[in-house]
C-alpha cells in the first residue's frame, strides 16, 4: 500500500481543502477517522475549525484520543495541526468552559482579546508570521509572506522553545509551533495559496518518523 | 497587519457563472484565475430560481472551486436548513452564507455556529433605503421588506453566532456609483465582527472608500471586475497606493 498522509476525520473541519491542498503538493491524501487506518499512514495533519470543546469531545467520543497519543507520542509520527487543531494540540483552553487539550504542547488557549475596536474578532483574513526561529516549515517562503487566518481564540505559549512564529494582532499569539516531529499553524496552509502550500509541502518532505524524534 | 480584504462573489444560476459583458455571457473568468490572481477570497452563490432542493449544478461548482482554489471559498444562495450547510461544507465550502433563510428563522445561525463554528457563518444582510431616512432589511433576494435595521439585525446576528456580516445595498447594486457608506457605517458601529460591503462598486477608489470611509474588513467586487487577469492585481496596487494595508 503507497504511504498516505492520514486527515485525521473527527466531525470537524473542512477536510476536502485540507485533502485538495495535500494533492497538489504531489502526496495522497486519505480522510479518516479509523485508528488503524491512520497508523498505516505516513503523516498525520489534525485540521479542524469550530469549538475547542466540540473538538475534543469529537476525538473522545471516536476514541481517536488513545491512538493518537500512540502514533504522535511513542511512534513519533510526524503530526500537524491547523487551526484548531492546532489549538487542541495544546493544554487546555478556556473557550466555552474550561477545557483539557492533547496537551503535545506546552501551551494554553485563551480567546483573543484585541483591546481594541478597529481590530475586529474574529481575526479573519491575511497577516504575517514572525518567525522566532527557523524552522524547515519554511523553507522557501519568502520573509514577510502572508496567510490566511480565521479564529476567536490563540495560542499562547510557555514552551519558547517550541514557538517558530508569532502573529500580532492586538496582542502578540503563537501562529507556529514545531518540536521534534510535530507542528502546529494557527493559520491555514491549505487556504494560503503559494505559501501555505510550500509550508505543507515542507510538512510533508522534511519530516518524517526516521529524519525526526 | 492584517491585511483589508478583497473579495470575489460569484453568481451562479443553473451551475453557469451568471455574468454577461456587453450582454452576452461571458465564461472566461475561470477556475484559474484563483491561483494567478491575487484575489483574497472567493464567494459562490447560487441565484438559481427554482424550489428544488437538490442543485447538483452548483454542488459541482462549489467542488471545482474547493478542489482548484486555495484561498477560503464561500458559499451561499437559498440555504435555509443544516441540510443545506452540511452539503455545501461536504462540498468543500469553508464558511456558509445565509440571508434569507436566517431572517426566517434566526436559529439558523446558531445552529451553523454551534456545528461549525462562528467563523464559518457569513450573514448576508440586504438593505434598502426608506423614504423617511433609514434603511430595512429585504428578504428574499432583495423582494420582501422586513421591519429590521440593519444594524438591529446584523447585532442580533453576531449575538446568535454570525463570524462575519456581509451587508449590500439594494439601491447601488449593480449602479457602479460606489457603495452606500452610510449603511456601512450603520453596520460596522452595530457589531464588533468584520463587515464585508457589497453593492455599487463602480471604480477602485470605491474599494478604498468602503474600507477608509465605511469602516469595512472587506470590499466585495461583483462581476464588473472579472474581465482581465490584471484586473485584481491593479485593484489591490490601486488601494495599496491610497493607503490601504493590502496582500499583493
Amino acid at each position: 500500500m503507497p504511504e498516505t498522509v492520514g486527515i485525521i476525520d473527527y466531525g470537524l473541519g473542512n477536510l476536502r481543502s485540507v485533502a485538495s491542498a495535500v494533492e497538489k503538493v504531489g502526496f495522497t491524501p486519505h480522510i479518516t477517522g479509523d485508528p488503524t487506518e491512520l497508523a498505516q499512514s505516513s503523516h498525520l495533519i489534525l485540521p479542524g475549525v469550530g469549538a475547542y470543546g466540540d473538538g475534543i469531545a469529537n476525538l473522545q467520543a471516536r476514541d481517536l484520543i488513545a491512538p493518537l497519543n500512540r502514533m504522535v507520542l511513542q511512534e513519533q509520527k510526524p503530526i500537524l495541526g491547523i487551526c484548531l487543531g492546532a489549538q487542541l494540540m495544546a493544554k487546555s483552553s478556556s473557550e466555552f468552559g474550561d477545557h483539557i487539550g492533547l496537551g503535545w504542547f506546552d501551551a494554553d488557549v485563551t480567546r483573543l482579546e484585541t483591546g481594541d475596536p478597529s481590530l475586529r474578532v474574529p481575526h479573519v483574513g491575511w497577516d504575517e508570521v514572525d518567525l522566532v526561529r527557523d524552522c524547515p516549515l519554511f523553507d522557501g517562503v519568502p520573509a514577510e509572506s502572508l496567510y490566511y487566518y480565521v479564529h476567536s481564540y490563540c495560542i499562547v505559549g510557555k514552551d519558547s522553545d517550541a514557538v517558530i512564529g508569532e502573529c500580532n494582532y492586538g496582542r502578540r499569539f503563537v501562529a507556529v509551533l514545531s518540536k521534534g516531529h510535530m507542528c502546529a499553524t494557527q493559520f491555514h496552509p491549505e487556504k494560503s495559496q503559494q505559501n501555505g502550500l510550500t509550508v505543507l509541502r515542507n510538512f510533508l518532505t522534511h519530516f518524517s518518523c526516521c529524519a525526526n524524534g | 497587519m492584517l491585511r483589508k480584504r478583497l473579495i470575489s462573489v460569484l453568481t451562479f444560476c443553473d451551475g453557469v457563472l451568471f455574468r454577461t459583458k456587453d450582454f452576452t455571457p461571458d465564461y472566461r473568468y475561470t477556475l484559474s484565475f484563483v491561483d494567478a490572481w491575487s484575489i483574497d477570497e472567493v464567494v459562490v452563490l447560487d441565484v438559481t430560481r427554482t424550489d428544488a432542493v437538490a442543485r447538483p449544478a452548483f454542488d459541482a461548482v462549489i467542488q471545482q472551486f474547493a478542489s482548484q482554489c486555495f484561498v477560503p471559498l464561500a458559499a451561499g444562495g437559498g440555504v435555509r436548513t443544516m441540510e443545506d450547510v452540511r452539503r455545501m461544507m461536504a462540498n468543500g465550502a469553508d464558511k456558509v452564507v445565509v440571508n434569507t433563510g436566517a431572517l426566517e428563522r434566526p436559529e439558523l445561525i446558531t445552529e451553523i455556529a454551534e456545528s461549525y463554528g462562528t467563523q464559518c457563518v457569513v450573514l448576508s444582510i440586504d438593505a434598502k433605503r426608506q423614504d423617511g431616512g433609514g434603511y430595512r432589511v429585504h428578504a428574499n433576494c432583495g423582494q420582501a421588506p422586513t421591519d429590521l435595521t440593519p444594524a438591529e439585525w446584523a447585532k442580533r446576528g453576531q449575538d446568535l453566532g454570525a463570524g462575519e456580516i456581509m451587508v449590500t445595498s439594494i439601491d447601488n447594486d449593480g449602479s457602479l456609483e460606489g457603495y452606500d457608506l452610510d449603511l456601512c457605517r450603520e453596520v460596522t458601529g452595530a457589531v464588533t465582527v468584520p463587515v464585508l460591503i457589497a453593492g455599487g462598486a463602480g471604480a477602485w477608489k470605491h474599494f478604498v472608500e468602503g474600507i477608509d470611509e465605511g469602516h469595512a474588513s472587506a470590499a466585495c467586487m461583483t462581476n464588473i471586475y472579472h474581465f482581465t487577469e490584471s484586473s485584481i492585481r491593479s485593484a489591490k496596487t490601486y488601494m495599496a497606493k491610497a493607503g490601504v494595508l493590502v496582500r499583493q
